[in-house]
């Protein structure tokens, strides 16, 4: 599904990612975890195709095409989704346009006819019961005065409109509290399928308890420096990263 | 300044005011008694020019050194490309200035509101218009309020009786159709809201062909105690069009006033817009968006004037300036020392979409009272980066997004009309903008 063969990114003409290698199989969870700066969202961020961040060397493969050559809406389209660490506020745009805007785009680009409104707002009924957002939330702007958690919400029920087949959560656990982690964490797991894929960005253990993860990764200094199951994530929340650093520096 | 200036602009005034000065003494221009007094206000006001404060922005030359002619000719046979589609209001059309009664249509009940171009009304309708004619801009101002007062051809009056309402909006309509040397036009309305009365106007100006124009308008309106008013002003015409537009809105006690002004383009346009809150109690909303684009030029000047206790004034100017379009806005509130509990916010937003595109921004407060609350800020930037990614990353097309970000950033003004298929109206025109 996804293959990244030594990428090479910087930003501002610092080298953020120093030759990174994953590889994500159909169906697959994979956690990366790692210290602050490692370059956890900058992974995310270049897979996206957010301006800014130059790719210097190596290349992303998602699906058979080259993923880094392509536009942003172009890469949600081919089915990669990014659940912000920050979603943005966008006065003026309401849920309900932004949404049916998103969805029937994605639809084109996939050659499907755009959804008659009666079946979209089915669909949103449909998907909203999934992350429990209520419906206040989406009569108003693009996450305009929506808590942290609700924001998150809102991005996992982006994620279950678009139905993308790989999913990047960049910190979706950051400022939850544990009620609304568990939601998020149950809308994952619902929507996780044999066809489908995630990246799960994190810094802490926690999340990885409700996604359980089929390997887990750690990112530092720009480079996946050890991979595991889902065992490495319990050993980091124990020890720390510091035997990783010193493993690093030998 | 050299003697050699001085006849320059002599000379170069002399010849902008002539076609003028002719259409006067040909009879054209409507009879009143402040004219004479205009006539001799203009011999002492000059063109401005970039060295004056007030038009630092702004050019008059090209305006200025035109050649003018006014002319009634138009091969129009309809008009409804002009009207505002669902909206059911009385219509005035009037076209190079002149009422064209065959495409108005006035339904008014008299008991309630008089609605009439200037040239067709008599009796007790007339000398009120008489009477109350230039009680706000009189020709003392400057030069185009003199030489509208001097030389207007026609305009509207509006007079809503005490206690009534106008059961629909009124909507005056003019299109431009210039010939091959350029058309000018000088338009002149009263509106007289009366006590505990409220109305709606529409304003919308159009161009037919690409001709060369220039309108001076002016617009007094008075707004009795416990009256309202809602006035949108469409300035729709061509990159060929120029405009200078002055309107004075006088308030009394527990009044409400909202001016809308959505400039769409234009070759060189400038907005006065004064607001005196002379009573209290007084609500006051001036709101307006420049959507620009080529090398169109849109110079808005408001004045909010606080003179008594206890009212709130609300501004809110949006620009949107594209390729080599430039904006410019100058707000200046003005709270007098009576003033005490003024509540007075200001605002004025812009988005740049090119590296050739200007914005001249001037918020000024002056307040002499000690109890109140004023604010104003300015912004000028590009589209939210941020936010524009984050549409794209749903699969959003760049220019769909674009779109997206800056209709919703103009409907933050459009939403305030309280008209809705004149709010439709507007939002389609920003959408099919792009």
């Amino acid at each position: 599904m996804l293959k990244i063969n030594d990428l090479q990114v910087s930003v501002e003409g610092n080298k953020i990612l120093k030759g990174l290698n994953l590889e994500v199989k159909p169906g697959e969870v994979h956690a990366i975890m790692g210290p602050n700066g490692s370059g956890k969202s900058t992974l995310a961020s270049v897979l996206a195709g957010k301006e800014d961040y130059e790719v210097e060397g190596g290349e992303a493969i998602f699906n058979g095409k080259d993923l880094l050559d392509m536009e942003p809406d172009e890469r949600a389209g081919e089915g990669l989704f990014l659940a912000f660490q920050y979603p943005v506020e966008i006065p003026g745009v309401s849920m309900v346009n932004f949404m049916r805007t998103s969805l029937n785009a994605v639809r084109e680009y996939r050659g499907q006819e755009p959804l008659k409104a009666g079946e979209f707002l089915k669909l949103m009924k449909e998907k909203k019961s999934i992350v429990e957002l209520d419906d206040k939330l989406t009569k108003r702007a693009v996450n305009e005065g929506f808590s942290g958690g609700e924001k998150k919400r809102n991005e996992i029920f982006q994620m279950a409109m678009l139905e993308p087949t790989l999913s990047i959560l960049d910190e979706t656990d950051s400022g939850l509290d544990i009620d609304a982690l568990r939601i998020v964490a149950n809308a994952v797991n619902k929507l996780r399928n044999e066809n489908n894929s995630f990246l799960v960005i994190t810094h802490y253990q926690r999340l990885l308890d409700y996604i359980v993860p089929d390997f887990v990764h750690v990112l530092y200094k720009g480079k996946i420096v050890k991979s595991g199951g889902k065992e490495l994530a319990l050993e980091l929340e124990e020890k720390g990263y510091d035997w990783i650093k010193a493993d690093v520096a030998v | 300044m050299t003697n050699q200036t001085l006849t320059t602009n002599k000379s170069q005034k002399e010849k902008f005011l002539n076609p003028f000065t002719q259409l006067g003494k040909n009879g054209k221009g409507m009879e009143l008694d402040i004219r004479a007094k205009a006539i001799e206000a203009l011999k002492d006001h000059e063109i401005p020019t970039r060295k004056w404060e007030a038009w630092k922005y702004t050019d008059l030359k090209t305006i200025a050194n035109r050649d003018y002619q006014f002319s009634g000719e138009s091969s129009l046979d309809q008009i409804t490309s002009f009207q505002i589609p669902d909206l059911e209001a009385d219509q005035l059309v009037f076209i190079n200035g002149v009422y064209q009664d065959q495409f108005s249509s006035l339904t008014y009940n008299q008991n309630l509101v008089t609605i009439s171009p200037i040239s067709e009304l008599q009796g007790e309708d007339k000398s009120i218009f008489e009477t109350h004619l230039g009680s706000l801009i009189n020709g003392e101002e400057d030069i185009f309020s003199a030489l509208n007062t001097a030389y207007a051809q026609e305009g509207v009056f509006i007079r809503v009786k005490r206690g009534k309402n106008a059961v629909k909006p009124i909507h005056i309509i003019h299109i431009s159709q210039a010939s091959e040397q350029p058309l000018a036009t000088q338009f002149r309305n009263l509106f007289l809201i009366e006590e505990n009365s409220s109305v709606e106007v529409i304003e919308s100006q159009h161009s037919v062909g690409e001709g060369v124009s220039f309108s001076n308008s002016v617009t007094e309106i008075l707004v009795r105690k416990n009256a309202g008013v809602e006035y949108v002003k469409l300035q729709l015409e061509s990159d060929q069009a120029s405009q200078i537009n002055s309107t004075v809105v006088y308030q009394e006690d527990d009044s409400r006033a909202s001016v809308f002004t959505i400039t769409m383009s234009g070759e060189t346009v400038r907005n006065n817009l004064r607001m005196r809150l002379d009573g209290q109690n007084i609500e006051s909303h001036l709101m307006g968006i420049n959507l620009l684009s080529g090398s169109q030029h849109v110079d808005h000047h408001t004045e909010v004037h606080h003179l008594k206790p206890h009212c709130f004034s609300n501004e809110l100017y949006k620009g949107i300036m594209s390729e080599m379009s430039t904006g410019v806005f100058n707000g200046k509130i003005h709270v007098y020392p009576d003033a005490q509990k003024t509540n007075a916010f200001q605002s004025n937003r812009n988005i740049l979409l090119s590296d050739t595109a200007n914005i001249y921004t001037k918020p000024q407060l002056e307040i002499y009272a000690d109890d109140v609350k004023c604010s104003h800020g300015a912004t000028t930037g590009r589209l939210d980066e941020e936010a524009m990614f984050y549409l794209r990353a749903r699969g959003i097309k760049e220019y769909d997004a674009r779109i997206m970000l800056i209709y919703a950033f103009a409907m933050e003004v459009v939403d305030n009309i309280s008209i809705e298929p004149v709010r439709n109206f507007i939002s389609s025109l920003i959408q099919n903008r792009f």
